[in-house]
């Protein structure tokens, strides 16, 4: 696998917290054999949440200025900004509590962001 | 390309892991932690910077934006798929400050650091030599904008005024204070709406940061074990 763009923040578990306390089911996971890394204690893993969020994968990227003008957005929308191979790159701070996860191609590379 | 989802928790952090491998990934570190792909890393991971669509296009009038279906808020209305489930309105990224952990995320948490109260939140830096913490107390007691040296290199830090979040800038100034939403430096430079502006006017959009994330001390302790704080002086 080659390297992707991998552009990350953490406070999303503050608001993660409180839906996860909202919902009832987590889906079981499939885990490999391992290896792991060291340090890594597997038993502390949890599959608490999985299943409730869906990654993000954009099949179009349009002008935020023109996203403004058309209401899609207002001047105090939050926003997430990653720089991809194409230039900027802003996500919806609140879908991105949803989604958790953004993956993407932009010039000919791929990007992650992760909250 | 491989394609990830959260799958559940480590260190009460989300997990991640790719339906190709099926190895688990720290989604802070990039790094591969249980699984056939341990020892590759998605990485270097970059910032992921929170600003409003004011400061974005500030900075970057050709910046663009991608849209999910999911359903969000724009100044009171609804837009997209209402059928979908929604983020939490409004509310944005800014997380509690009293925040409290449920047992569930407990569980998951390896030996924590009890310098700091788990909850509190901050902002982290590191660089290849430094590991840091600044609590959001100690930027508030220091007037919201101060000069720091990471590396003996000068950097701001300070609490953007339009988004109350706590940043990070390379600088070359000595001394910074926070006037309205300006933060002004003693170089004659100044940073507004995120974007460092020389002593001559001239905007720098791009100007380097340090590796940082907004964070609770529980998860920045864990990740980087040993990481400094920096207190109130």
């Amino acid at each position: 696998m080659k390297h992707v763009g991998l552009f990350r923040v953490a406070v999303g578990i503050a608001v993660a917290t409180t839906l996860l306390g909202q919902r009832q089911e987590s889906l079981p996971v499939k885990l490999p054999d391992g290896p792991a890394k060291p340090g890594f204690d597997i038993k502390r893993f949890s599959n608490l949440g999985n299943g409730w969020f869906q990654t993000f994968y954009p099949k179009k990227y349009e002008s935020l200025r023109k996203a403004l003008d058309r209401g899609k957005v207002s001047a105090t929308t939050r926003l997430l900004v990653l720089e991809t191979a194409a230039g900027r790159l802003a996500l919806i701070n609140d879908q991105m509590v949803f989604h958790h996860i953004a993956q993407g191609k932009a010039g000919g590379k791929d990007w992650m962001a992760t909250f | 390309m491989h394609h990830f989802n959260n799958v559940g928790l480590y260190d009460a952090l989300f997990v991640m892991q790719d339906t190709e491998s099926q190895t688990l990934w720290n989604h802070l570190t990039g790094d591969a932690e249980y699984g056939p792909m341990v020892g590759r890393t998605l990485g270097p991971p970059k910032n992921l910077l929170q600003m409003n669509v004011k400061q974005a296009l500030e900075q970057n009038k050709k910046t663009k934006v991608a849209i999910s279906e999911r359903a969000y808020m724009v100044d009171g209305k609804v837009i997209g798929d209402v059928s979908a489930p929604r983020g939490k309105m409004g509310v944005g990224s800014v997380p509690s400050e009293s925040g409290r952990m449920g047992e569930a995320f407990i569980k998951t948490l390896g030996a924590e650091d009890a310098r700091r109260p788990r909850m509190e939140i901050g902002l982290g830096i590191w660089t290849t030599k430094s590991r840091r913490f600044y609590p959001i107390s100690t930027i508030r007691d220091r007037g919201r904008a101060f000069i720091d040296q990471i590396d003996g290199r000068s950097t701001l830090i300070y609490i953007d005024a339009e988004t109350n979040t706590p940043a990070a800038l390379f600088v070359d100034a000595k001394a910074a204070r926070l006037e309205g939403n300006i933060v002004r430096m003693d170089d004659g430079s100044s940073v507004r709406d995120g974007v460092l502006i020389n002593a001559k006017g001239a905007s720098k959009p791009n100007s380097p940061r340090p590796d940082q994330m907004f964070t609770r001390w529980y998860g920045f302790a864990l990740t980087f074990p040993g990481a400094e704080v920096v207190a109130s002086k």
